[in-house]
């Protein structure tokens, strides 16, 4: 029972949510609407739960005075200030939280985001270098696209102008023609075996065939 | 500054409002009321109301006129609905419910209200609601809705999903006897999981987990925790460390359980630590840089990115790149990808991530399941290909039956 129950759930409403994408009717709308609000109900359960763990291994990580635990320090109260000045003040403009939310937490996300251009320019340096014919290909893919595509420092003078528009007239061109032929053919091919995968894994998991998440060796064809 | 006052509309707003007592269609009150079914709505939650105007619409002095639709579920007390200016003579009403609800009762009211200076005045005054008064037209009903059971515009994406799904079944159950016959070409990615833990064991450092941004909800991540059970299956039997930092709070009570499972199937429960699977923040960016963090000062042997990432992709793989670790990424984002082939070791490309339960169970049923998926996408590229001869004998000769049908083919596809 303890693996009949979990599979029947899983197929019920695994088979309910195909069903629904195809009958626009308000009772299977309406059913899948309430659906959705359970698992935000699930969620808000799991949330408990999930800072639950979170405090659990911070506090853990403290008592235990672990490598680092200062670190943990921070969090537990940065998370208890943040709850107190919420839930007792509000979380409105003009709030503390919307203060603190506003000055500390965006800029620190804002922060990490702008990491990605440094990252980019690192990978990009060990991918483009030409050590076979393939790389090669792809530095020069690259090299056009980004020259094609690329605004020039000029742009105040001439108009929005390509910068690789003043080596060759017609390297925007070619540019949007490497960007809308191979990488969209590219792009495709990965889509349409996404597309199967995905409907081959919904397959088995709601058939039972895959039952590695519930426990029991990976497949049911034991 | 002169106005009407309660005074002046009052009595008028009074007889009316008493007249508003009275089922029988009054001078003023709107005629024929009919309410039907709207085409475009497939959900079967709207009708379309219509009336004629009152032959003579009362003139109440100080009070401006207009339509109140009114609406009762049998056997419940009606709600106002829209307010439809006095000029127009129909008004769609949203909110309904069709069939198996209960039907509906539909009146139409000329409605007058006091001036706007007046509800102003009473409701900042008084806190209340201005009055008005309602003639009621004879009631329409019982009528209702009526929702569609099928959207036709599926129809192309229906057929597909029943054919590929047949074929996919159909290929489990003739292939599963012999799957252990079945070729499955190497993925590098995949070979790699079994050196990876290998070499977190003989490093005696954790492996890092990251089942993607994304929810329960997404297929992906469901991948991803199918591989996590396999990885943490082998993690146990080494007894290595696998740590996994999550993003969503329900990935991580599924994720603690499917670990939980893997180190008892693998005959060390004790070994299993549930403070290796954490929720960290649902933050985006907070979680880049917990995950980060970890990876800076655990040092781990192996990295694994398994699921759905946006923007964080590259910052976390490159970051692990630095440290040394072994990174093995999977996902199906393609936007993402080339990130993953740059700062990664391995990357499983699309299907091959949902393909990776297969190949690392070797279950028969799923590895016939891998089969069916060969052959649909042999289907597709057939399909493709047809097509695009079609869309091109099409495009050159424009008229003419076979055109005709060239071009209805692909506009099959495409609709």
């Amino acid at each position: 029972m303890r693996l009949q129950i979990p599979l029947a759930i899983t197929f019920l409403i695994g088979l309910f949510m195909a069903v629904q994408f195809f009958v626009p009717h308000e009772v299977f709308q309406y059913s899948f609407e309430s659906l959705l609000a359970w698992v935000r109900i699930v969620g808000a359960f799991a949330l408990v739960l999930g800072i639950g763990s979170l405090l659990r291994t911070h506090w853990d990580k403290i008592r235990r005075r672990r490598r680092d635990w200062p670190y943990s320090i921070v969090t537990i109260v940065s998370f208890l200030a943040m709850c107190v000045i919420g839930i007792g003040f509000g979380h409105e403009p003009g709030t503390v939280f919307y203060w603190v939310f506003e000055n500390i937490q965006v800029p620190l996300d804002a922060t990490m985001f702008s990491l990605l251009a440094f990252f980019i320019a690192s990978a990009a340096f060990r991918t483009f270098r030409a050590r076979s014919t393939e790389a090669t290909l792809l530095l020069v893919a690259a090299v056009v696209v980004m020259l094609g595509r690329v605004p020039s420092a000029l742009i105040v003078s001439f108009g929005d102008t390509a910068v690789g528009h003043y080596l060759h007239a017609n390297m925007p061109d070619v540019s949007e023609w490497i960007m809308n032929f191979p990488t969209v053919a590219g792009k495709r091919g990965i889509i349409f075996g996404v597309a199967l995968g995905a409907i081959a894994t919904a397959l088995r998991v709601i058939l039972g065939i895959e039952r590695s998440h519930l426990g029991g060796g990976g497949g049911g064809g034991q | 500054m002169s106005g009407p006052s309660v005074r002046t509309i009052g009595p008028a707003l009074a007889l009316l409002l008493a007249a508003t007592c009275a089922h029988a269609a009054l001078p003023g009150a709107p005629l024929n009321v009919r309410a039907e079914d709207v085409e475009e709505d497939d959900r079967g939650t709207q009708l379309l109301v219509s009336w004629q105007a009152p032959e003579e619409i009362p003139d109440v002095p100080a009070a401006s006129a207009s339509y109140q639709i009114r609406c009762a579920r049998l056997g419940m007390p009606a709600e106002p609905g829209p307010v439809v200016p006095i000029g127009e003579t129909q008004s769609r009403l949203d909110g309904l419910k069709p069939w198996p609800w209960r039907p509906y009762e539909i009146t139409v009211a000329t409605r007058y209200d006091p001036p706007q200076a007046m509800i102003l005045a009473l409701n900042t005054v008084f806190g209340a609601e201005a009055p008005y008064a309602l003639i009621e037209s004879r009631p329409c009903g019982p009528v209702q809705p009526v929702g569609e059971w099928f959207r036709y515009d599926y129809t192309n994406i229906l057929v597909l999903v029943i054919v590929i799904s047949s074929i996919v079944l159909l290929t489990i159950y003739t292939v599963r006897g012999r799957a252990e016959e079945i070729y499955i070409r190497p993925i590098a990615g995949l070979e790699a999981v079994n050196d990876a833990v290998g070499r977190a064991t003989e490093m005696g450092k954790p492996m890092v987990y990251v089942s993607g941004l994304s929810g329960i909800g997404d297929i992906a991540t469901i991948a991803s925790m199918l591989i996590l059970g396999h990885l943490s299956r082998r993690a146990a039997a080494y007894e290595t460390d696998i740590i996994v930092p999550c993003n969503d709070p329900m990935v991580m009570v599924a994720e603690r359980e499917i670990v939980r499972q893997a180190y008892s199937e693998a005959g060390k429960p004790d070994a299993y630590r549930p403070e290796n699977i954490w929720f960290v923040t649902d933050s985006q960016f907070g979680y880049v840089a917990a995950v980060d963090g970890i990876m800076v000062r655990e040092r781990p042997a192996a990295c694994f990115y398994m699921g759905y990432f946006f923007a964080e992709a590259l910052i976390l793989a490159e970051t692990g790149n630095q440290t040394g670790a072994i990174q093995i990424a999977g996902t199906d984002a393609d936007t993402q990808l080339p990130f993953f082939i740059t700062a990664c070791d391995y990357t499983l490309m699309g299907e091959e991530l949902y393909a990776a339960s297969a190949y690392l169970s070797r279950q028969p049923l799923l590895v016939a399941q891998l089969r069916g998926q060969d052959v649909a996408k042999a289907i597709i590229a057939a399909i493709l290909i047809v097509g695009v001869a079609a869309a091109t004998y099409a495009a050159i000769f424009e008229s003419g039956w076979l055109a005709e049908k060239a071009a209805g083919f692909v506009a099959w596809f495409v609709a």
